[in-house]
């Protein structure tokens, strides 16, 4: 039995029955882990020994939580209590974090291990885990390419096999687009669903924790361990979680969705239109009913994002001083001089602009022009999609608008960057859950992702449709030949 | 609108220090972006009596005033840079003439 493979359903079962040991499983992961690294580079932090304790443990337990010996990689902005968290920034380089995150303390509470915390972005900023203070993390379809981001890692550690199963995040599309651009399948849930108690602040009205898998039905599964309210994020809904494992087989109700029209789709790539149009024609031979919708809006959703999440980042991250805890630079005679030091060496180039740009929108005279204009646009955006949903269920979209890029291919460009999140931003805008699966691949190999958007709360019907797309796609079938980089 | 940054000002609100090399770089491209998003200015309509966004479209459930347990002094204190006893060091705030 090949350990690495399984899915999360499959190897909780064998873990469950006996068959196989927590201990066995993680030590698979771990050498899948030495195989590959070299390559991928997909964890900051391997966790390796701790591990292993700790699965010994889950072992000799009798009764065994529901996740049990499953080996999950954890983005690293989420925090690890003693487990370095470092959100990729030299400015929280050493940062050993007194607690835990919520979604990770759910996490153990039901026996997973947590094998290891993940490149992204740093913040979380970035659409190709190439703004990582560290290293870059390579796609396991073609070395050459971006994982996507900013949760590269994660997406990449699933793909690769190196995890069972990952935790990222998703501000504007950062566990769907890398899901997407690594063939796994990525979880945006509605905002709220999921605690963010722990998980380091990019932009607080957007933020999502949501998982990243290779099947729907582990997604479904893990979606439901970690949602739910949560005392330490008022934010969090206190809306009873359904058993998504369960609903997300029963028979789908009459499906009505909508679909984007030519216009929106113009300029994006032509094997992405292609994917995209198969799938909706796999659908409509499902006897789904599906309607052409323009979205006027939806140009507006970056320009809206791009000042509505730099204002957020700007003030969360007035916080990295240098004086309670991360990175103090050492070259400083007075306070002023300490924090603006500690900043300047702390902080990667994307960080800065965004920090920038969010304090400029944010600064006397001009807030009304751009954050008050952008927040006001977000209402529009959302009632746009309400009146949407008042005639269907879904929004189906593609994720990205090309398969991954090559590495340095948009390094020095950040708005190229930031158009590859245009059919993600919405739904964060919006506080709507959305899923990526995979939807065929390119005829270079790379994977090629669907979005179904949908309505607040609605995750079951995500998790039904996306089965449905899963099993008559059948990904699966596909297999990454980890290609080497010199190929 | 032909944006302005005045970005010597903006990264002195931001306690972020940029070398002229970094300028350079910096402000070409985030004119282009402050340009870019100034695209919403086509949508008129968004003055006309809309309200701006809330990202809780459900009512906000409260907790208990209870007081609960906080961390430790210890374990706040274990990331803090320098420390002295139970305190964090930072420069003196309050400078002498």
């Amino acid at each position: 039995m090949n350990l690495t493979s399984l899915s999360l359903i499959e190897l909780r079962e064998a873990i469950q029955k006996k068959e196989i040991k927590a201990e066995e499983a993680l030590l698979a992961h771990l050498k899948k882990i030495e195989e590959r690294e070299n390559e991928i580079s997909a964890f900051i932090t391997v966790l390796g020994e701790q591990a292993l304790v700790q699965a010994r443990k889950i072992d000799r337990k009798k009764e065994k939580g529901r996740l049990a010996g499953i080996p999950i990689a954890i983005k690293d902005n989420m925090v690890t209590k003693g487990i370095r968290t470092t959100c990729a920034s030299r400015i929280l380089g050493n940062y050993l974090p007194p607690y835990s995150a919520t979604v990770v303390q759910k996490l153990e509470a039901e026996d997973a291990i947590v094998i290891g915390k993940t490149n992204l972005d740093e913040f979380a900023m970035g659409s190709s885990t190439e703004n990582s203070a560290f290293f870059l993390t390579r796609n396991p379809w073609d070395l050459r390419r971006v994982p996507g981001g900013s949760s590269g890692g994660s997406a990449a550690a699933v793909a690769a096999e190196e995890a069972t199963a990952a935790l990222g995040s998703d501000t504007g599309g950062s566990v769907r687009q890398p899901a997407a651009f690594c063939g796994v399948i990525g979880l945006k849930p509605t905002y709220g669903r999921v605690s963010r108690y722990g998980l380091v602040a990019f932009a607080s009205s957007l933020d999502q924790i949501g998982p990243l898998t290779r099947t729907v039905e582990d997604c479904a599964f893990l979606t439901q361990i970690i949602a739910g309210h949560d005392l330490c994020d008022s934010t969090s809904s206190a809306q009873p979680v359904p058993d998504y494992q369960e609903e997300m087989k029963e028979r789908l109700n009459p499906i009505k969705a909508a679909y984007l029209g030519e216009k929106i789709l113009e300029g994006i790539g032509l094997e992405v239109k292609d994917i995209y149009y198969k799938t909706l024609q796999l659908l409509e031979e499902s006897g789904a009913q599906l309607f052409e919708k323009e979205f006027p809006l939806w140009k507006y959703a970056l320009p809206c994002y791009y000042i509505i999440a730099p204002s957020e980042a700007s003030s969360n991250l007035a916080r990295y001083d240098g004086v309670r805890y991360g990175f103090r630079d050492p070259d400083y005679s007075n306070l002023r001089e300490m924090y603006v030091q500690t900043r300047t060496e702390g902080f990667g180039e994307e960080v800065k602009r965004r920090i920038l740009l969010g304090t400029f929108a944010l600064s006397s005279g001009y807030y009304d022009a751009y954050y008050l204009k952008a927040a006001k646009t977000r209402s529009l955006i959302y009632q746009e999609f309400q009146r949407t949903f008042e005639e269907v269920d879904y929004i189906l979209t593609p994720t990205t608008p090309e398969p991954a890029f090559l590495i340095g291919e948009k390094k020095d460009d950040p708005i190229s960057m930031y158009l590859s999140d245009i059919f993600t931003i919405t739904a964060n805008l919006a506080g709507l859950p959305a899923i990526s699966l995979p939807a065929g691949l390119s005829r270079g190999g790379l994977p090629l992702g669907f979005q179904i958007i949908g309505k607040h709360f609605h995750e079951s019907d995500l998790f039904r449709l996306a089965f449905l797309i899963e099993n008559k796609v059948k990904f699966y079938r596909y297999k990454i030949k980890l290609p080497r980089k010199e190929e | 609108m032909k944006p302005k940054i005045d970005v010597d000002y903006v990264s002195t609100l931001a306690h972020l220090q940029l070398t002229e090399r970094e300028k350079a770089d910096f402000v070409p491209k985030l004119i282009k972006i402050v340009e870019w998003v100034g695209k919403l200015e086509e949508l008129q309509s968004v003055d006309s009596g809309i309200e701006g966004f809330h990202s809780v479209p459900f009512s906000l459930p409260f907790r208990p005033d209870e007081i609960r347990g906080s961390f430790p002094a210890e374990s706040a204190l274990a990331n803090a840079p320098e420390r002295k006893k139970d305190f964090i060091l930072v420069p003196k705030v309050i400078e002498e003439k």
